[in-house]
């Protein structure tokens, strides 16, 4: 398996475990009635932007720490340059997580629409952005092994 | 000795590629060069060289004419077309 396959492997249940494990704690303050997301929804905008932060970091110290076992386990220090290869399997990988993520607004807006409460929406997307992550990922790996 | 592995772009044939490259043999013909020294010369990563000798990635015409240097042979010496593939 190449180096950027395991990355591709690591963002993805990087990805999974970060949401899984932050929209575990929001539900958590929810139910001890910290704050009513059903309601407030400028707490929303709260939730996406701390959400935002502790991704990031997470995921860079998740990276960190890949790097350093992957180093230890294939005695290869040096991470692999980016060729025109990786960028072009970047930019495919991209628009499919792009089509999936549009994909999922217009059912979230579309069942808005039809009455579901706004807060379901605010879910679906979070949702959709992980599958949209998920794809992204998923698609480089394909992409990796198959051709591009 | 001429391995047989390394004879011609049969694996790029196999994976479906309209381009087919001679890539090994001319690594080979180089004092066997290996996949890591092309790959340093062409600037791309080893993963890179990997794909195109499997015909699993077609380079730009900027990296098949920096092969080309590096073999210093023509650039259809390297890389051929092949029209059978698009019916």
């Amino acid at each position: 398996m190449t180096y950027q396959e395991k990355q591709n492997i690591v963002h993805i249940f990087s990805g999974v475990l970060i949401t899984a494990i932050f929209a575990w704690i929001v539900y958590q303050r929810q139910l001890q009635g910290v704050f009513d997301l059903s309601r407030d929804f400028s707490k929303w905008g709260l939730v996406f932007l701390i959400f935002i932060g502790v991704s990031v970091v997470a995921r860079i110290i998740i990276q960190i720490i890949f790097h350093i076992f992957n180093a230890i386990a294939t005695r290869e220090e040096e991470v692999p340059k980016e060729d025109e290869r990786d960028k072009l399997v970047r930019l495919k990988a991209t628009r499919n997580s792009y089509y999936a993520f549009s994909g999922g607004f217009v059912l979230s807006v579309t069942a808005l629409a039809l009455g579901m409460p706004v807060h379901g929406m605010f879910i679906g997307l979070v949702v959709f952005g992980l599958i949209a992550e998920i794809i992204d990922h998923g698609s480089q790996i394909y992409y990796y092994r198959k051709g591009v | 000795m001429v391995r047989k592995s390394i004879i011609t772009g049969k694996e790029s044939e196999m994976a479906g590629s309209k381009i087919q490259n001679n890539i090994r043999r001319l690594r080979f013909n180089a004092g066997e060069m290996t996949q890591q020294e092309l790959a340093d010369r062409v600037r791309v990563s080893r993963q890179t060289i990997v794909a195109i000798e499997k015909g699993n990635y077609s380079p730009s015409l900027e990296l098949a004419f920096r092969f080309a240097h590096v073999f210093n042979t023509p650039l259809e010496e390297v890389f051929s077309y092949d029209p059978g593939h698009d019916k």
